[in-house]
């Protein structure tokens, strides 16, 4: 039990120094929630980390992750299906101080939907996913940003193999923070 | 003045392209076809060989609680695809079989085109309304496909609310999600699809129509849509009602998630789940063999079974 303490004091100063370390750079942090709407499916909302270096592109390549659920979303108190995509991406912001900044993403991650029945334990209920996306960001200059988009899965359900919940065309929208800007 | 005249040119362009897919798309149907002015569904001509109502309207006491079951195809199919259990099914059970032609279906091209999934519905409750009005008081379901999705919707809707409640509500195959999931997408594309072709064989084609309308499709994605969105909410069968659902497990046109939506969503009156029966099948609709090639045995068994099945449900 001490040691278990101990490890996690010590991830939290490395943590704590990492954040501070890259923040004293002025890095680019992007913290906040993310709505996204299938085509003709479900409402799956969760959380966006998004992150900029500070002497490589800055401000222009984003590294992040996202996870969004329905469990957030269509499937919370409805029989809507759970299912939870843990998606990382690169982003490229175009036009760099500007209030509206077209961006292009590319996403990869993982989908996972919960059917709740072992009846159903036959069909395919995961997948790798992958998607590019296109939108905008309002950047004002204040440390918030909201971004609109859509995105297409390549991978996608066909009856015969892949999640049948798993639809190509998505939008979404996030808000988030810049939890390094003073 | 040129980021003038680059927006004129975006401009013509978009009323352009809207145009265009404006402009009516008519395929190059022939006479061989469903689609064309030649054949139409045997039905039509001879409804006393296909609806009980026509063949025996004027029941006996006793003919009233006879069990009756009836039968709906699936979009851009005909009466064809319940034929084979028509056949089998002779003297094997003391009961009527209805087999309805959905709405808008089994004419012409353009009859289908301008038919909406609420005409293709009124089809399936004119006959149950004949039937009631008849007397008749133990009747039974069955729908393939999009006929099992609109069977949903009628008790999704509360339409059996007061009425004479089926015994039984049997879905093979039915819809929520397709396989195809471009169909998500119909309301973007659709228009300037202007309609999608079938990869029927030429036998095929003269059961199921060889062209399918955007319109129609429209109409498939706003029923599933509908269904879907009901699901969700919970649906409550009727007292009385049992519901099974036949699902194959590998389905190129109404993906097997469909039955998990449709076995989460619905619950009989007493809270129970619905029966399912998940088929080791490649077939969509996988009751109906005929005109099909390279049949295996294991797809005989499979029809047998849920031939089987049904019957002995709706005659116990």
């Amino acid at each position: 039990m001490q040691k278990f303490t101990q490890s996690r004091l010590l991830i939290f100063f490395f943590l704590s120094g990492l954040l501070f370390h890259l923040n004293a750079q002025q890095s680019m942090l992007d913290v906040g929630v993310r709505l996204q709407k299938t085509v003709n499916l479900y409402v799956e909302n969760g959380f966006s980390v998004q992150y900029s270096h500070p002497h490589f592109l800055s401000d222009k390549l984003y590294v992040g992750a996202s996870f969004v659920t329905s469990r957030l979303g269509t499937a919370y108190h409805s029989n809507a299906i759970p299912q939870d995509n843990y998606i990382v991406s690169a982003s490229w912001l175009f036009r760099k101080n500007h209030l509206l900044r077209p961006f292009a993403r590319l996403n990869s991650g993982y989908f996972s939907a919960d059917y709740g029945d072992p009846i159903f334990d036959d069909l395919s209920q995961k997948s790798l996913l992958l998607s590019p996306e296109f939108g905008v960001t309002i950047q004002p200059h204040i440390p918030l940003k909201m971004s609109f988009s859509f995105g297409y899965n390549l991978i996608a359900g066909d009856g015969l193999s892949g999640p049948g919940t798993l639809f190509p065309l998505y939008l979404q929208t996030t808000i988030s923070w810049n939890v390094f800007k003073n | 003045m040129e980021r003038i005249q680059k927006l004129t040119a975006t401009i013509s362009l978009l009323v352009s392209l809207f145009l265009f897919s404006g402009c009516d798309k008519t395929p190059p149907i022939t006479n061989t076809m469903l689609d064309g002015e030649v054949l139409f569904d045997p039905s039509l001509y001879q409804p006393e060989f296909y609806l009980a109502s026509y063949a025996h309207p004027t029941p006996s006491v006793a003919e009233k609680s006879k069990p009756i079951l009836i039968a709906s195809h699936g979009y851009s199919a005909s009466t064809f695809e319940w034929n084979e259990f028509r056949d089998w099914s002779v003297g094997k059970g003391d009961y009527y079989l209805s087999q309805v032609l959905l709405g808008g279906h089994g004419r012409t091209y353009l009859d289908f085109k301008n038919a909406t999934w609420h005409d293709w519905q009124t089809s399936i409750t004119d006959e149950y309304e004949r039937l009631v009005a008849k007397g008749y008081t133990n009747i039974s379901f069955v729908g393939s496909s999009t006929g099992g999705t609109l069977l949903l919707e009628l008790v999704s809707s509360g339409y059996f609310n007061g009425k004479v409640a089926p015994r039984h509500i049997f879905l093979v195959d039915p819809i929520v999600i397709s396989s195809d999931k471009s169909l998500s997408l119909i309301g973007l594309v659709g228009p300037m699809l202007g309609y999608v072709e079938a990869d029927n064989t030429t036998e095929e084609d003269k059961y199921w129509y060889h062209y399918r309308p955007q319109e129609t499709l429209q109409q498939l994605m706003n029923v599933i849509s509908k269904v879907r969105v009901d699901l969700e909410k919970g649906v409550t069968l009727p007292v009385g009602t049992s519901m099974k659902i036949y699902k194959s497990k590998h389905d190129a046109t109404a993906d097997a998630v469909s039955a998990v939506l449709i076995y989460r969503g619905v619950k009989t009156a007493t809270a129970y789940k619905v029966d399912i029966d998940m088929v080791e099948s490649n077939l969509h609709v996988f009751t109906r063999l005929l005109l099909r090639s390279n049949v295996s045995d294991a797809d005989k068994q499979n029809q047998k079974a849920a031939f089987n099945d049904i019957l002995n449900r709706v005659i116990e």
